[in-house]
């Protein structure tokens, strides 16, 4: 009786653990998209005199581009799918 | 500061030439591109102090110089931190980044800071400064550059929030690693507030706007007086300069009716040459004696 138990607490715990990882998974997708999304804004608007958008002063930006290297990288990512944000938005999103 | 041609530089020579006399350290730094200190003084000045006379040293700053090292400082960082392919597609911005609008007045503030902190042991700091345009923007800077960085700050907080609840969910251990970008950003705002500081403090700046006494001159040293005044920033004198007999400064007195003025005579001797500055000193002390004379408290404290 007891080993059936600990069988059925086992199953039970192992269930709730792949569950608990699907509804973290889901969860992380969105707001990591958000995340990089508000990056990218930051990108924008700091070193947005380099795709021709208006920028802070020079200084400013300037001063924080020695620490920005992944968001210009981010930047130059964007520009490639520019041309298609719906699909790369529809993709994020799981929408078929 | 004031309007081209009003008498700025001369005003600016003048007063520190009195306080030197007087027994006080000064620094006249000229911070107009167009410089003119070394064609009053009749002495060849440069970038680094030269000695004018006993207890005056003179400085007529190189903007491009401050503009270039600036921008070799940012590529020499950039160069560091970045992987070798990426610094290599930025060069070809750097060429032409010295003509982007902004640096001209940044390379002011950069020599400001330099001067204020290898010669604050002296009494007196005098800034020649730049025509209207540029001057107004030296003074605008610190504000205007506040504005952006607290725009930036609130985002780039923003972002480290949402980085926080991906490391909860993701259940790993947070590791203490501080933003740099945040770092540098609370820095540049700690920079620019206390520069801010410096120019509203009636006690450590010492505004002189100078004109002389015909409409236009009047007309635009109203605009200073209001565009500093939006940035509050105010004026500690009017110098009503090259006063002749029949000048009137009915206007100037009725217009800038809270700022005190003074009075300074037209001189029918040019103005260049120790020899012709000192000459004027002499004839006119008890001017000169106004024009420093709310200046003298600051001095005595140090």
């Amino acid at each position: 009786m007891n080993s059936i138990s600990k069988i059925i607490k086992d199953k039970l715990i192992e269930i709730w653990k792949i569950a608990d990882g699907m509804a973290r998974g889901k969860t992380l997708d969105g707001i990591e998209y958000v995340a990089e999304e508000m990056d990218h804004i930051f990108g924008i608007l700091v070193l947005g005199s380099f795709v021709g958008l208006p920028s802070p002063p020079m200084q400013i930006s300037l001063d924080l581009m020695p620490l920005m290297e992944r968001e210009l990288m981010l930047m130059m990512e964007k520009v490639d799918t520019a041309h298609e944000p719906i699909s790369d938005l529809f993709s994020e999103l799981d929408i078929d | 500061m004031g309007k081209g041609g009003v008498g700025k530089s001369t005003a600016a020579a003048l007063n520190s030439l009195f306080l030197a006399q007087k027994g006080f350290q000064v620094l006249l730094v000229s911070l107009d591109p167009a410089h003119n200190q070394s064609d009053i003084f009749e002495k060849s000045l440069s970038d680094k102090p030269g000695k004018i006379v006993d207890n005056l040293m003179g400085i007529e700053i190189d903007q491009d110089y401050w503009i270039k090292q600036y921008l070799k400082d940012v590529q020499r960082q950039i160069n560091k931190t970045y992987s070798y392919l990426t610094a290599f597609n930025l060069d070809k911005y750097f060429r032409v980044m010295k003509h982007s609008p902004g640096l001209e007045e940044y390379a002011l503030i950069l020599v400001f800071k330099d001067i204020q902190k290898k010669f604050d042991h002296l009494d007196f700091l005098m800034f020649d400064m730049p025509p209207t345009a540029l001057g107004l923007k030296f003074f605008m800077l610190p504000t205007l550059s506040l504005i952006w960085i607290e725009q930036l700050l609130a985002l780039r907080q923003e972002i480290i929030k949402k980085r926080d609840i991906i490391t909860k969910v993701k259940l790993i251990k947070k590791e203490i690693e501080t933003d740099k970008i945040l770092n540098k950003i609370n820095e540049m705002k700690k920079d620019y507030q206390n520069l801010k500081d410096i120019f509203e403090d009636c006690e450590q700046t010492h505004i002189n706007l100078v004109l002389n006494p015909d409409k236009l001159s009047l007309a635009e040293s109203t605009r200073i007086v209001e565009a500093l005044h939006d940035i509050n920033i105010t004026c500690s004198q009017i110098i009503n300069n090259k006063m002749q007999i029949d000048s009137s400064c009915d206007d100037i007195n009725t217009t800038f009716s809270d700022i005190p003025i003074c009075q300074c005579p037209y001189s029918e001797t040019q103005l260049i040459g120790l020899a012709n500055l000192e000459q004027f000193l002499k004839a006119n002390d008890s001017v000169l004696e106004e024009q420093v004379n709310h200046l003298l408290p600051s001095a005595a404290e140090k």
